[in-house]
């Protein structure tokens, strides 16, 4: 049926792309689109167009970001010599969200897993390090996900920073085995960063 | 479709989508299953951290009429085995114990032995972290039950005795070679009480890992020639063996 109203078609198809829509969501988010003002569509497609125009990763912490560095890394406000170390942008906003750490940050874009051969070159490690060889930072927290390939990276992460002579903490494990930060609630998130402790 | 539910290991999984997972568990008496297991990165009510790898658990399936993955419907924690995270060479030979036997053997060819063996392997590392030990137990144990296992004792050419001291190997030949057959073929020299420990490693119990300390010389030369019998019968590289080898101090190949 759809397929003879390709530019119907085309949308539900595109839609259909988006992490947890199906055909059958993709449909209907079809249809409410077709029922909008023309005005609504172009501020849709507008901002998806700004938003890929437009950010970029921070050359300093990696988050998203449109100005480089970031605020949060511009920020004379936040802690520079404490700086918390995660595996995505989403886990860095659940971490914000929790009002509990006034630090900077550091996103890896992903965490070391032997078994799909995600190494620490395919990280945003080397980086990481030359930040922290420039001296400055007391304390690095490390807030990877509770997940084997979390744990991995914060063992890996302790063995690398150690030597520089800085002290290393994980979040504590009030936050349950097997948990992705971005799924925890503020709550939690906050009790562990206020009771990190030494690696 | 009828429910299925059995005690597994979880051997790996990846993320699909915003917060599916697929699985890769294995079973005792259904070899090795993967599944899909819907919403399990969001919700933890239906598999809490049940699904995180070298677990073991009661897990619950639905099969499907097609396509090769089954649905999840419920996986009870029986053993999380948190001391493999204790360091980074536990938790990467925990990895590689299960990338190898996942590579050795095909879906359906595992048998409730090799459950066994991976079972008390992860338990053995979960109480007394890693060792060379620990390694070279398992992949001469999985070598055995795959029915890979090259001739140690006596030529693999004629049958032969062996003589004292380092005899020739080499996998691609079968295994030992007397020096009548050995001809070059040999690429290896391994000792001949190395050979003869490894010969009785097989005789021991499959399940045990405790208590065994073999010399510098034995662990050097064991991982030298199982490493040469791996190459031979594996399809593809393991993800895995770069990973131990760089994270394993003294561990160089
Ligand atoms: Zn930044
Ligand atoms: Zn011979």
């Amino acid at each position: 049926m759809l397929d003879s109203i390709p530019s119907f078609a085309r949308l539900v198809a595109e839609l259909a792309k988006f992490p947890g829509v199906g055909n059958k969501t993709a449909t209907r988010l079809a249809f409410f689109l077709l029922r909008q003002p023309k005005g609504q569509a172009e501020a849709l497609a507008g901002a998806i167009l700004d938003l890929q125009r437009n950010t970029r990763f921070c050359s300093v912490c990696f988050h998203i970001t449109e100005q480089d560095p970031c605020a949060l890394c511009c920020d004379p406000g936040r802690d520079a010599t404490l700086l918390c170390v995660v595996e995505e942008p989403q886990a860095l906003l659940a971490i914000e969200r929790s009002r509990s750490f006034k630090g900077l940050y550091h996103v890896l874009h992903g965490a070391l897993s032997p078994l799909d051969g995600i190494g620490p070159e395919d990280l945003k490690i080397a980086p990481l390090i030359s930040r922290l060889e420039q001296g400055g930072f007391q304390e690095i927290l490390i807030a990877t996900n509770f997940t084997v390939e979390g744990d991995a990276t914060a063992l890996y992460l302790a063995k690398l920073i150690q030597p520089l002579g800085i002290r290393v903490t994980r979040l504590a494990y009030g936050i349950p085995m097997g948990s992705e930060l971005e799924y925890v609630d503020e709550a939690t998130v906050n009790r562990a960063v206020e009771g990190r402790r030494d690696i | 479709m009828k429910p299925q539910v059995s005690q597994a290991i979880i051997l790996h999984h990846s993320d699909y989508g915003e917060a599916d997972r697929i699985v890769t568990f294995l079973t005792p008496d259904h070899g090795r299953i993967k599944g899909f297991a819907r919403a399990a990165r969001k919700s933890r009510k239906r598999f809490g951290a049940a699904l995180e790898p070298y677990a073991e658990v009661l897990i619950h399936w639905l099969a499907r009429s097609s396509g090769d993955l089954v649905s999840l419907r419920d996986a009870e924690l029986v053993k999380l085995r948190s001391g493999l995270r204790r360091d980074l060479e536990t938790l990467t030979l925990a990895g590689y114990g299960c990338e190898l036997t996942e590579v050795l053997f095909d879906e359906s060819g595992i048998g409730v032995e090799v459950f066994q063996l991976l079972q008390a392997f992860l338990d053995h590392l979960d109480n007394e972290g890693y060792s060379v030990e620990a390694r070279l137990l398992l992949e001469v144990r999985l070598l055995s039950l795959a029915g890979y296992m090259p001739h140690l004792q006596h030529c693999a050419d004629c049958f032969g005795p062996l003589p004292n001291g380092p005899v020739g190997f080499s996998a691609a030949a079968d295994g030992s070679l007397c020096p009548g057959c050995d001809g070059g073929r040999g690429i290896l020299k391994v000792d001949r009480l190395t050979l003869g420990t490894f010969g009785r490693i097989l005789q021991t119990p499959l399940t045990r890992f405790a208590d065994f300390k073999l010399s510098p010389r034995s662990r050097q030369e064991g991982r030298a020639l199982l490493g040469d019998a791996l190459r031979c019968h594996l399809h593809r590289p393991l993800k895995s063996l770069e990973f131990l080898n760089r994270f394993s101090p003294g561990e160089s190949p």
